[in-house]
C-alpha cells in the first residue's frame, strides 16, 4: 500500500484495484493544505468556473460583488447590456474598488484616490492626471482588469482565469443539455430570485460534491425527511435509479423515487389545487416539447454536478448551489432559487416553501448533509499520519462489481463519485496520483442517451 | 402604534398587555428552547401559525416570492418539531447546547395582533465549536385567554452570511 503522510505530494491519492474491485481515496485529499493550493492553481485558476446567473444582474448597470477562487470580483451588466466580470481591485494600488455587495451603478469609484471607472472597464476619471506622462496611454493601461474569459450557457455565466481554456460548450459537454432541460421546463424560461442562502461548512469542498452524487446516503442520513415524505403519501424508493458520469468530471444523479416536482409531478403534500395546475402544465410541456423530450425534462429529478463548483438541484424545485473552497477544511456555499419567470402565485409560494423545506442550512434535510461533511472532516483526523497507511483511505468501491462488467451504476452505488475522483486526480495535477492494480477496463461508461 | 392608556401597555382585541408580559413570554420561550422542550414550544403557536428565517440579504420581500432559510407553514412547523425530537435528526443528535439572550423588547398594536420586536443573541456549543447568532425578532403574537401565542415567529439574522458551521438545524 502507498505511504501516507501529511505532505500530500508524490503519493497516490487514489488506489483502484481491479483484482479486488476496490476504489480507495487518500484522506490527505480532504486535509492537506498543499493539495488545496495545487487545486487552486490547477483546477480553479485553469478551468471554467460558475460565476452566477444572468438574471441576478437583469438590468443594465446592475452589479454584484462575489469572490470566486478566492478572488474578489465584480459581476455586472454594463451600460450597454453586456455581462462583465471585473477583478474587484483598483488597477492603481489594488484597493477593493466596489465595497457594496450589490446595486446599480454606471461608475465604480475607488474611495482611496477617487479613480473612477465605467462599468464597461474604461477609465472615466483620474484626478489631476497632468502629473502623469502621457495621460491617454495611462488611461488605456489602467482599464479595469477583466477575468480573461466569460461565456454564458442558458443564462449560467461561467468565467475562467485561464485565457487558453477551451470553449465553454466543449467543457460542459453532456452537462449542457441538462441545463437546457431546466430552461425548457416553462415557457418564458427561468429566473433567479432574491433570498440567497449564504453559508459555510467546516468541510472540504469535495465532500459536498460526493454527497450530492451519493444516493446511498439518502435513506439513513435523511431518515427524518423520508419519514415526512412517507407520512404525506409519497412512496419513497431507490429502485431503478441511476448515476451517470458525463465526462470532464461532470456527473448526474437521476432520481424518480425521492419526491414530486412542483408543476410537473404531483404528490399529495402539494395539495389538490396544485394537482390541476400540474396536469395542465404537463400537457402543455408535451405539446411544446414532444412527449419524449417532455418526459426527460419533467418526469425525473436531476442532480447535476458541473465540475468543479456548480451543483444544480432540479428536484422538487430548482436550486443552484455554488461551492467556493476557502481552505482544505472550509467551504463557502451559496444557493439561489431558480423559478419560472411566469408562475401562478400559489404555485410560487408552494415552490418556495417546498424547496427550502429540503435544501439549505435551515431545511429538514441539508443540515444532516452538513453534519456528514463536518463529521467526515473531523473523523479523518483519526488516521492522519497513521503508520498502517492503508487505514488512511476512504472506500468508494460500491458498484464496482457492475462497473467492471460495463453495467450502468445505480444512484445508490458510488460510480459517479469514482468518475469525479478519476477526473480530479488528473485535473489537480497530482503526480502519480492514481495507482492502478490489476487490469483496468479499456473504458468506462460515460454519458446517457436522452435525445 | 400604542393605544392611548397606561404607559407601556398596549391594547389589542380587548386585551391590555404590558411590556413585562411580552418580555415574560419571550423569556419563557427562550427557556423552553434552551431546555429542548419542543412539545411545549409548539404549544406556544396557534394553529395556522408560521415560523420564518429570511436569508441574510433580506430586504422585506415576502418569503412566498423569494428564497429563505426557513419558510414553515403550520404543517412544516409540526414536521420540524417531530424531526427535532427524533434520534435520527443527525444534525441535532446529540443536541446543540444553546443559550439565548433576548432584549430591546418593544410591542405595538397591529390590527388584532401584537407586533413584537426584540434583539437576540443565541450562543450554540457543539463539536468543540462555539457559534454566535445575532439578530432581531419580528413576531406577530395573538392574545388568547391562555396568554400570548405566536401567529408569526420570524428571526432575522444580522450576519452578512452564516459563519462556518453555523447551520440553522435548531430553532433560532
Amino acid at each position: 500500500m502507498p505511504q501516507a503522510g501529511r505532505d500530500g505530494a508524490g503519493m497516490p491519492m487514489i488506489v483502484e484495484d481491479w483484482d479486488r474491485l476496490t476504489f480507495r481515496v487518500n484522506r490527505e485529499a480532504y486535509r492537506s493544505s498543499e493539495i488545496f493550493d495545487r487545486e487552486r492553481d490547477n483546477v480553479w485558476l485553469r478551468n471554467w468556473l460558475y460565476l452566477g446567473h444572468e438574471t441576478e444582474i437583469a438590468k443594465p448597470n446592475d452589479f454584484i460583488v462575489r469572490t470566486l477562487a478566492g478572488r474578489p470580483l465584480i459581476f455586472c451588466r454594463d451600460a450597454g447590456g453586456e455581462v462583465r466580470a471585473w477583478l474587484n481591485s483598483c488597477p492603481h494600488r489594488g484597493t477593493v474598488l466596489c465595497r457594496e455587495t450589490a446595486g446599480s451603478s454606471k461608475l465604480f469609484q475607488c474611495f482611496y484616490h477617487a479613480w473612477t471607472f465605467r462599468n464597461n472597464g474604461d477609465v472615466a476619471a483620474i484626478p489631476d492626471d497632468s502629473a502623469y506622462e502621457g495621460s491617454e496611454g495611462l488611461r488605456e493601461s489602467m482599464k479595469l482588469r477583466a477575468v480573461p474569459r466569460l461565456e454564458i450557457h442558458e443564462g449560467y455565466v461561467f468565467v475562467s482565469f485561464n485565457p487558453d481554456v477551451p470553449p465553454l460548450l466543449e467543457h460542459l459537454g453532456d452537462a449542457a443539455d441538462y441545463m437546457t432541460m431546466i430552461e425548457q421546463q416553462h415557457v418564458g424560461g427561468m429566473t433567479t430570485l432574491p433570498g440567497v442562502q449564504l453559508y459555510s461548512v467546516r468541510g472540504n469542498w469535495k465532500l459536498a460534491v460526493e454527497n450530492a452524487m451519493d444516493g446511498y446516503h439518502f435513506s439513513p442520513t435523511h431518515n427524518t425527511f423520508v419519514g415526512y415524505l412517507r407520512e404525506n403519501g409519497f412512496a419513497v424508493t431507490d429502485d431503478d435509479q441511476y448515476a451517470y458520469n458525463l465526462g470532464n468530471g461532470h456527473s448526474l444523479l437521476v432520481l424518480t423515487g425521492h419526491g414530486g416536482r412542483i408543476s410537473m409531478i404531483w404528490e399529495p403534500r402539494f395539495g389538490e389545487d396544485e394537482r390541476a395546475r400540474t396536469d395542465a402544465h404537463r400537457k402543455e410541456m408535451a405539446e411544446r416539447l414532444g412527449e419524449r423530450r417532455a418526459h426527460y425534462v419533467a418526469d425525473e429529478s436531476h442532480i447535476l454536478f458541473v465540475f468543479p463548483n456548480l451543483l444544480l438541484f432540479d428536484i422538487e424545485g430548482l436550486s443552484i448551489r455554488q461551492l467556493e473552497p476557502v481552505s482544505a477544511a472550509q467551504t463557502d456555499v451559496r444557493a439561489w432559487q431558480l423559478v419560472p419567470r411566469v408562475e401562478d402565485p400559489a404555485s410560487r409560494a408552494l415552490r418556495m416553501k417546498t424547496v427550502v423545506s429540503f435544501v439549505g442550512p435551515g431545511g429538514l434535510a441539508t443540515p444532516d448533509d452538513i453534519e456528514a461533511y463536518e463529521a467526515v472532516q473531523r473523523g479523518i483526523e483519526a488516521t492522519a499520519g497513521e503508520r498502517r497507511s492503508e487505514l488512511d483511505f476512504s472506500d468508494m468501491s460500491r458498484g464496482m462489481v457492475d462497473e467492471v462488467k460495463g453495467v450502468q451504476g445505480r444512484s445508490i452505488d458510488e460510480g459517479a463519485m469514482r468518475g469525479f475522483w478519476r477526473h480530479w486526480v488528473g485535473a489537480a495535477g497530482i503526480d502519480d496520483g492514481l495507482r492502478v492494480v490489476g487490469t483496468r477496463p479499456a473504458s468506462f461508461l460515460e454519458g446517457r442517451d436522452v435525445r | 402604534m400604542t393605544a392611548v392608556g397606561e404607559y407601556g401597555v398596549v391594547t389589542v382585541a380587548g386585551h391590555a398587555l404590558s411590556r413585562a408580559q411580552v418580555e415574560d413570554f419571550l423569556y419563557e420561550e427562550a427557556d423552553i428552547l434552551d431546555a429542548w422542550r419542543y412539545d411545549d414550544w409548539l404549544a406556544l403557536f396557534v394553529e395556522g401559525a408560521r415560523y420564518e428565517i429570511p436569508t441574510t440579504d433580506y430586504t422585506g420581500l415576502s418569503l412566498h416570492e423569494s428564497g429563505s432559510f426557513v419558510d414553515d407553514d403550520f404543517d412544516l412547523l409540526q414536521a420540524r418539531v417531530k424531526r427535532l425530537k427524533s434520534r435520527k435528526a443527525h444534525a441535532e443528535n446529540p443536541h446543540s447546547r444553546t443559550h439565548r439572550l433576548v432584549s430591546n423588547v418593544r410591542a405595538f398594536a397591529h390590527e388584532d395582533k401584537l407586533r413584537v420586536t426584540a434583539s437576540f443573541v443565541v450562543h450554540r456549543a457543539r463539536d468543540g465549536q462555539f457559534d454566535t447568532y445575532v439578530g432581531r425578532y419580528e413576531h406577530l403574537l395573538l392574545p388568547t385567554d391562555d396568554g400570548l401565542r405566536f401567529w408569526l415567529r420570524r428571526s432575522i439574522l444580522t450576519h452578512e452570511a452564516l459563519p462556518p458551521g453555523a447551520r440553522l438545524s435548531f430553532i433560532l
